[in-house]
């Protein structure tokens, strides 16, 4: 089966000068953890992820660490998180992000998932513009429908 | 492609209620009337045409605003219909708007309808972006309903205006002053909605006489399409060569829901004209695509056998507009 078969044709999106707060305002509303990020002639060039804007309020000591104990508390993340709130999505979003063709088909998209350990990739046409996001669980039902069906026959 | 924008969705619940007349002035008691049915649907005019283009087997991407737990639910309504959503979000709560339909009074309703979340202007100047993005690769733009509080009444002619400078056909279907506003920066089409009252800003568009005058005004401004629902079952169409009337032949009794209709004429007569065909044939479809939704109980038709059947029981007069 193809992607655009199975993908949600949802083309919510930030812009790279979009702000934090408004980043994560969005993610809860549309239940996404992960957003593109569009230039200003809307196509993609980046996503950002609700672990791309915790790790922007964490230290930056905090990949080498390998306990939790020593991080700050719940109120300093909270106050750090406020400083970043009026910054641009651009400044913390992942830059040359994994996108998916709408002709590709589910194999592929289930092993980019695996292997890169991703939730969602956004599907992209040729030409660079969002035409949908394919989530995991988008692939996962697709999959045991098909599954179910194949088992009746 | 065509693209559907609605500023001010809804959640559409319709009640079905046995009692005769609403009690709502009698008595000093509260009373309870109860359902023996309803139904749920994602609405608001924009969207209403991109749910009846998908019946139809055509694509969409439907744009507007949409704000907490009853705009997730029209989001995953639009969604389920292989729709393309493209909305900005913002805070809030999308409107809910209720129909209560009473029984025997040929498919008329006591509607609710809510205001709608404010709209901060960051949102609309986001909105503006992504909408200015997404006309690159339309055809037709129909932007239709009413706008809710924080929106300008000029707003829908600076959309007008944005989607004729790249080419694009706009088709105006909304009421009041937002209507009026709009239709200064002369659209494509304009379909007055005249459910409330039958006015255009202040002017009157009730009798045949008022419609073609102010059709007449409105191609003045470059309009070429001005299409009024003239009674329930007949519509009235003014053009640079003629004015067209067409009659549906159909008893009220016939009619059960008369929510979406009119965005059904919209979208029908849009189908038809994207696939290139002429006038009388887009303009007959888009009727016949409006009575097959107000003779189903939900608010749109149910298939396209449903609309085709219609098509047969219009009739049209063409005269000339000189």
């Amino acid at each position: 089966m193809k992607t655009c078969e199975f993908m949600r044709k949802d083309l919510t999106s930030v812009d790279t000068d979009t702000p934090i707060h408004e980043v994560i305002y969005i993610m809860e509303q549309v239940g996404l953890s992960s957003l593109p990020v569009l230039d200003e002639d809307g196509k993609i060039v980046g996503m950002i992820s609700e672990r791309d804007v915790l790790r922007a309020a964490l230290p930056s000591y905090f990949d080498m660490l390998h306990s939790t104990a020593i991080l700050p508390s719940f109120n300093q993340l909270s106050q750090s998180l406020e400083r970043i709130a009026t910054e641009p999505a651009g400044r913390f979003m992942m830059d040359d992000p994994q996108v998916a063709r709408p002709d590709q088909e589910d194999m592929q998209i289930a092993e980019i998932f695996l292997r890169k350990r991703l939730k969602q990739i956004p599907v992209v046409n040729e030409d660079g513009y969002l035409v949908g996001v394919v989530r995991r669980i988008d692939l996962l039902s697709q999959l045991s429908r098909g599954g179910f069906l194949r088992s009746r026959h | 492609m065509i693209l559907t924008v609605t500023l001010n969705p809804s959640l559409d619940k319709s009640y079905w209620v046995e009692t005769p007349h609403l009690p709502l002035d009698e008595g000093e008691e509260d009373r309870i009337v109860r359902t023996h049915r309803s139904l749920t649907e994602a609405g608001g005019k924009g969207i209403n045409v991109s749910l009846l283009l998908s019946q139809l087997g055509a694509d969409s991407v439907a744009m507007g605003l949409l704000a907490g737990h009853t705009g997730q639910i029209v989001l995953r309504e639009i969604l389920d219909h292989g729709i393309t959503a493209n909305f900005v979000w913002i805070e809030g709560e999308t409107r809910t708007n209720a129909a209560i339909m009473l029984p025997n009074r040929q498919a008329a309703s006591l509607k609710v309808h809510e205001a709608g979340p404010s709209v901060p202007e960051h949102a609309l100047y986001t909105f503006v972006t992504k909408y200015t993005h997404a006309l690159a690769h339309a055809e037709y733009v129909v932007l239709a309903g009413s706008l809710p509080p924080g929106v300008p009444l000029d707003f829908y002619g600076r959309l007008v205006t944005i989607a004729a400078e790249r080419g694009v056909k706009a088709l105006l279907h909304a009421a009041g002053f937002p209507l009026r506003k709009g239709m200064d920066a002369g659209p494509y089409l304009v379909k007055p909605d005249i459910r409330e009252q039958a006015l255009i800003g202040d002017t009157p568009v009730s009798t045949e006489q008022e419609i073609i005058s102010a059709g007449r005004h409105a191609l003045d401004t470059g309009t070429e399409l001005f299409l009024v629902s003239h009674h329930v079952t007949g519509d009235i169409l003014v053009t640079r060569d003629a004015i067209w009337e067409l009659d549906a032949r159909v008893t009220l009794s016939e009619l059960r829901n008369l929510v979406g209709a009119d965005d059904a004429l919209v979208a029908g007569l849009l189908y038809q004209l994207e696939q290139g065909a002429d006038l009388d044939r887009a303009f007959r479809f888009g009727m016949a695509t409006a009575l097959a939704s107000a003779e189903a109980d939900q608010k749109l038709a149910h298939s396209r056998q449903a609309i085709d059947a219609e098509l047969d029981r219009i009739d049209v007069r063409k005269r000339s507009a000189v």
